[in-house]
């Protein structure tokens, strides 16, 4: 390993002079215990083109401030790296946008830890995410925290792709913002919410309301239809077997991929 | 006038959604919600094989997984607790005790050995492609739903037969009874002049020239319901394949539906026509002759309905006695390739399933005592 960093320093004069800061001496001074630490520092220098060093420290030091704590930084770096490349000033500010819009010290920490990529997404995004939450789909300034605190993943969704997800949420089944924060619905795909919500549609068991929000029949909670494993969805809800249901999505997606193909001649003619 | 204007906007698909939600829902009960999907989801195809092509096309077909679903059926060792049979017979018997008809079961049942149809298997929703002429210009194989090439297995055409299709266009069941080779005058009837020229084409694009000859086939446009005034006591075997609500079209399409506010006299007077049509076939039969009513509805008015207002209509008004011929055996065999409607009283039904999905067709089959 010796020899191969000597190559490596020759072609990667970056690597070759590690920010002096950075040492297994340093982690461990952090309270890393001496594995984590060493571990740490490889994966640090796996990270492309070596230019993590030199955040290393400082973002190790955002983090320890959240509230973190060495085994729950690791982890969460094994899961993204890439934080490792932020600078602390804009790890910083993100920290303080993510605090801005609602998001609390506890449930921040608990959000960096299940969902560290939060901390990749430049502020413009977040923002422009809440903002499109709160215009074009009217949640609350509430609403939006606890959609961010719930399924953080959503500000890096194709816009498009939450805008129909919305729509096909409210418009087709109906459901109201409320009942969309509160079971989560954007932690599901597009693909996921549809497939389900058409396979009931199609065995008659959900309606979509009419204007004045009826239908003729009582439609399942959406809390069990999408926060539910497949099993229970197919006994409890849908009464079906799995075979019907496998059968359905192989139809469904090539029905969807269809009608793209549909769209797209629409558009070109 | 709001009300007018939304009602105005429900397509016939919807229309005929409803409908069947109305009815199906008490007639199939538990059943209803799986048919249901399976109507609105894509449906299967089975490739009939064309005996007249000279393409073998059979094993290219095999390799992309499909099977004959013909001679891959359950075998009669397999057939568990024959005495259930029994017990079915005679519940027939008993539930049919209004309309004074006998059913036979466990006779036996012959299948031709020559019509061949392929499947993809169970779940399996890869599609066939279309069939191409070969070097006579021949097709290799028809799409249809493989489900109804059952009614023609069952109609059991024999060696010499002379065979009335009464409503034929555009004629998969006519093809299906081509492939037996053993049928020595066929009638082919349809009343539609542009369906019956439909009819005409497919003929000629899976049958040599030398099998369609003034001998051996008639094609004609009449009004089926007529038939007895044109020629009675004749055929060995008659199919009745009669119009209907076409369930599956009726869901899917909304050109040409039967469900569309302008044709609601015509959609009411289906059970009627198909009594006329059944009561024309009836006596177009010979004695000891074989009929077969089939639909490709649900519908129990439409399917079981006429077939018990005609057996009496033909005692009583012709001194025709009819049995009705058991097609347990058929279902038997095949169940491991359609799913079927359980419990019916008279006649069978191929009911939809995802998993399988073909039909709906209903099959009841008549012998004529006298
Ligand atoms: C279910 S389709 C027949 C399908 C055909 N057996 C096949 O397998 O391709 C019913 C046919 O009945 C025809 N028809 C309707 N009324 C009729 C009548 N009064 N007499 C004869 N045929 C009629 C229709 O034109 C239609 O082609």
């Amino acid at each position: 390993s010796n020899q191969s960093s000597e190559h490596n320093h020759e072609v990667s004069p970056l690597t070759r002079k590690p920010v002096p800061e950075l040492s297994l001496r340093s982690l461990i001074d952090m309270g890393f215990t001496d594995t984590q630490a060493e571990q740490m520092f490889e994966s640090v220098s796996s990270v492309r083109g070596g230019g993590a060093a030199k955040h290393t420290l400082s973002t190790l030091t955002v983090l320890f401030m959240l509230g973190l704590n060495p085994t729950n930084v690791q982890k969460l770096l094994d899961k993204c790296p890439e934080l490792l490349t932020v600078g602390e000033t804009q790890l910083q500010q993100r920290i303080s946008n993510l605090r801005k819009h609602g998001l609390g010290e506890g449930s921040l920490q608990r959000m960096v830890a299940y969902y560290p990529k939060i901390l990749t997404v430049p502020v413009k995004t977040v923002k422009y995410v809440v903002a499109f939450l709160k215009e074009r789909c009217l949640f609350t300034t509430q609403q939006v925290t606890d959609i961010l605190r719930s399924s953080p993943a959503v500000v890096l969704e194709d816009l498009d792709q939450l805008e129909y997800k919305f729509q096909y949420a409210y418009f087709r089944m109906g459901i109201k913002q409320a009942e969309m924060v509160k079971f989560r619905l954007f932690r599901f795909t597009l693909d996921e919410v549809r497939c389900r919500h058409c396979f009931l549609e199609r065995r008659g068991l959900y309606q979509t309301p009419d204007k004045k929000g009826q239908t003729i029949i009582k439609n399942p909670k959406m809390d069990s239809i999408l926060n539910v494993d497949l099993d229970a969805f197919l006994t409890h809800v849908a009464q079906a077997t799995a075979e019907e249901y496998g059968v359905f999505q192989k139809l469904l997606s090539r029905e969807w991929q269809e009608e793209e193909l549909q769209q797209g001649k629409i558009e070109a003619d | 006038e709001k009300w007018a204007a939304t009602r105005a906007k429900l397509p016939p698909t919807r229309l005929a959604l409803q409908h069947f939600d109305a009815t199906y829902g008490v007639q199939l009960g538990p059943l209803w919600p799986s048919v249901r999907v399976a109507m609105l989801s894509e449906r299967k195809y089975g490739a009939l094989l064309n005996n007249f092509s000279y393409d073998a096309v059979q094993a290219d077909l095999q390799a992309q997984g499909c099977r004959d679903f013909i001679s891959n059926r359950v075998e009669e060792e397999e057939e568990a607790q024959p005495h259930l049979e029994q017990k079915s017979e005679v519940e027939a018997q008993e539930s049919s005790n209004d309309v004074s008809m006998k059913m036979f079961d466990g006779q036996q049942m012959n299948l031709s050995p020559n019509i061949k149809c392929l499947v993809f298997p169970r779940g399996d929703v890869t599609r066939f492609k279309s069939a191409r002429p070969d070097t006579h210009g021949l097709l290799s194989y028809y799409l249809m739903d493989a489900a109804s090439v059952l009614p023609c297995l069952a109609l059991d055409v024999q060696e010499g037969h002379s065979v009335l299709d009464l409503c034929a266009a555009p004629g998969g069941k006519t093809l299906s009874l081509l492939q037996t080779q053993t049928i020595r005058f066929l009638c082919v009837n349809d009343m539609s002049v542009s369906r019956t020229r439909r009819l005409r084409k497919v003929l000629h694009s899976y049958v040599p020239k030398q099998f369609l000859t003034d001998e051996n086939l008639r094609v004609t446009s009449f009004d089926g319901t007529k038939w007895g005034e044109i020629e009675t006591n004749t055929f060995d075997r008659v199919l009745v394949d009669a119009p209907c609500t076409t369930d599956r079209h009726s869901l899917m399409e909304d050109d040409n539906n039967i469900f569309n506010k302008i044709r609601v006299g015509e959609r009411r007077r289906l059970p009627q026509l198909q009594l006329d049509l059944l009561l024309a076939g009836i006596q177009a039969a010979c004695p000891g002759g074989e009929i077969l009513y089939s639909t490709c509805t649900l519908s129990q008015n439409q399917n079981q309905g006429v077939v018990e207002q005609a057996v009496c209509l033909a005692r009583e008004n012709h001194g025709i006695h009819l049995q009705a011929v058991s097609l347990r055996p058929l279902i038997r065999m095949f169940r491991n390739t359609f799913h079927f409607a359980p419990d019916l009283h008279l006649g069978e039904m191929v009911i939809p399933h995802l998993a399988a999905n073909f039909g709906p067709i209903y099959m009841c089959k008549l012998k004529r005592l006298s």
